[in-house]
């Protein structure tokens, strides 16, 4: 396992997922115009060793945008398929949590450079320009933001995108349904207190995928669970928090409760700029650190796939397998769609008794998961849900338009593109269940229609013999 | 080429003749470029009236197609005090 990004970077290359790009780079769109490209065609990481107007500064794009880098970040073999790699998580993650440790600052490269007071210039780090037209420079779109609750004292890493708006003040949203929000919110706002935050840029690979993980236990704990040993810790200069030691860039500073300024636009998750600038939380920095030539990650968010879709779409999807059984629900998987921006999810289950495709929708929009996502299509237990080509069948030939769809109004994060104005501004949800089971009701021999496939219409004798004479026939296998 | 661009949500956010509170980019090249500043100023769509150019743009990123022009007359300080 690897403890920091650079060891993770060695592993990329190895893999064949790097590409190092040694030509200057324009942090204005040219870098973020690579990322978005890279997405898009699902291709290697870039590493960009040497950025317009700042020495030293390199970049990583598209850190963990497939399947293959997420199974290279889990220590596995590159062709491991999505079960596999599923499999491997969620075993990983229900093992004990892992404690921290706090190392000393001599230990600690993200203290190698410590600029505080006057002399912090969020403009000396840089901030690409992901996209045009963009409202500014977004520094944190691959890291994760640190806070701490005041009265439990329980860590929260998320991740809230962060813009620059000027040398010491950057701005984003904060929802209140957030881990780090609902303290901010909660606790900090009605006490007019400023909540002390870090923003950690270029984290190890499982660290990122713990602060963009829906789980309730502590994220320090989780990369330790993840990672299999406890993660090294370091305290921070000017606020009371501790960081990940071997981290490229760390920002710190305070979320000021009675101030909001303007944010966004931003290229999002969906695929659009849906949400319009507004006024967002404020982050006040009041320190920077970074180790040499510190390497700034970015994920350009946009169409299908970048790493927060595919992370997203997977932490989501595994939670929500372990609350279905938790609950006692035969499924037999769940699997969210990186393609779908993690707005719709796959579940297979046994249809043991009326109704279990509702039960399996009330229950995933009824938790704290339900906001991000608005489609759930269920699957009896013979659809491979891994399989598209199959799971779009069911969907279209098993799915009663009008005994099959049922819709509800829930909650939901206001950056559905399909919302209006007014239900942004209320984050109200609309939600959708594909019911793709046949009613239990109908005679299996009589009345349910037999499924016409190779594997399902034919004696296995004859499945055999044609298996068996495939290459004599002349096809390749 | 505009020195300065500001994001609205309609045209009647910059009224001519009237001095108006903006957050305003400073599209400088360097290292500064996109630095946001606060400003009460006087905007016109007359891109030779004033001194300084300025694009505009909508709430989701789109350029208006005739840039504007800006003359700024002071900084505000949007920060509250007891956390400055």
């Amino acid at each position: 396992m690897y403890k920091d990004n650079r060891e993770f970077i060695k592993a990329l290359e190895a893999a064949g997922e790097l590409v190092t790009i040694d030509q200057e780079v324009d942090w204005d769109m040219e870098a973020g115009a690579i990322v978005r490209k890279v997405c898009e065609d699902k291709a290697p990481s870039p590493l960009m060793n040497k950025i317009k107007d700042y020495p030293g500064h390199r970049y990583l794009g598209a850190p963990l945008a497939n399947y293959r880098k997420l199974a290279i970040a889990m220590g596995m073999d590159p062709e491991s398929s999505i079960p596999e790699i599923a499999g491997e998580y969620l075993e990983r993650t229900n093992r004990e949590p892992v404690k921290p440790v706090i190392v000393e600052k001599d230990q600690a490269p993200c203290k190698e450079n410590i600029i505080t007071g006057d002399d912090v210039d969020l403009f000396t780090l840089p901030a690409p320009m992901v996209h045009e037209g963009d409202g500014g420079r977004y520094l944190a779109t691959w890291h994760f933001v640190v806070t701490k609750d005041p009265d439990k004292q329980e860590v929260n890493w998320g991740m809230y995108r962060q813009m620059v708006y000027n040398s010491k003040i950057m701005t984003g949203p904060l929802f209140p349904f957030s881990g780090g929000g609902q303290v901010f919110h909660g606790k900090y706002v009605p006490r007019g207190e400023a909540m002390p935050f870090a923003t950690v840029i270029g984290p190890d690979p499982l660290g990122a995928i713990a602060g963009s993980a829906p789980t309730a236990i502590p994220e320090p704990e989780y990369t330790g669970q993840l990672l299999g040993k406890p993660v090294e810790l370091v305290k921070c200069e000017t606020v009371d928090l501790e960081v990940p030691a071997n981290a490229e860039i760390i920002i710190e500073g305070y979320i000021l409760p009675d101030v909001s300024i303007e944010e966004g636009p931003f290229g999002e998750y969906t695929g659009y700029r849906t949400s319009p600038r507004d006024t967002r939380t404020v982050y006040q920095v009041t320190a920077i650190t970074h180790r040499n030539d510190p390497i700034t990650t970015i994920s350009n968010m946009g169409v299908p796939t970048d790493e927060g879709q595919l992370l997203r779409s997977f932490t989501l999807g595994l939670e929500m397998d372990r609350m279905l059984r938790n609950q006692g629900i035969p499924i037999t998987g769940v699997y969210m769609l990186p393609e779908s921006t993690h707005h719709l999810v796959v579940v297979g289950v046994k249809p043991l008794y009326t109704n279990i495709a509702a039960q399996i929708a009330q229950t995933v929009f009824g938790s704290s998961l339900g906001m991000w996502f608005h489609m759930v299509v269920v699957v009896d237990d013979k659809t491979d849900i891994y399989n598209f080509n199959e799971v779009l069948h069911a969907l279209s030939t098993r799915c009663h338009p009008v005994n099959g769809i049922h819709v509800w109004q829930g909650v939901g994060t206001p950056l559905y593109p399909f919302l209006s104005a007014a239900e942004r501004k209320k984050s109200v949800g609309p939600k959708v269940l594909f019911d793709c089971t046949f009613p239990l009701d109908w005679d299996p021999l009589s009345e349910v229609p037999r499924l016409v496939s190779f594997k399902t219409v034919y004696p296995q004798e004859i499945q055999d013999k044609v298996l068996a004479n495939w290459e004599k026939y002349g096809f390749t296998k | 080429m505009a020195r300065y661009d500001v994001f609205i949500n309609s045209l009647a956010d910059l009224p001519e003749g009237k001095e108006v509170q903006l957050a305003i980019r400073d599209l400088s090249p360097g290292i500064h470029k996109y630095c946001y500043q606060d400003v009460l100023a006087m905007v016109s769509p007359d891109p030779e009236k004033y001194d300084e150019k300025m694009q505009v743009r909508y709430g989701r990123g789109q350029a208006h197609p005739q840039l504007f022009s800006i003359k700024i007359q002071e900084n505000v300080e949007r920060i509250p005090e007891r956390w400055r």
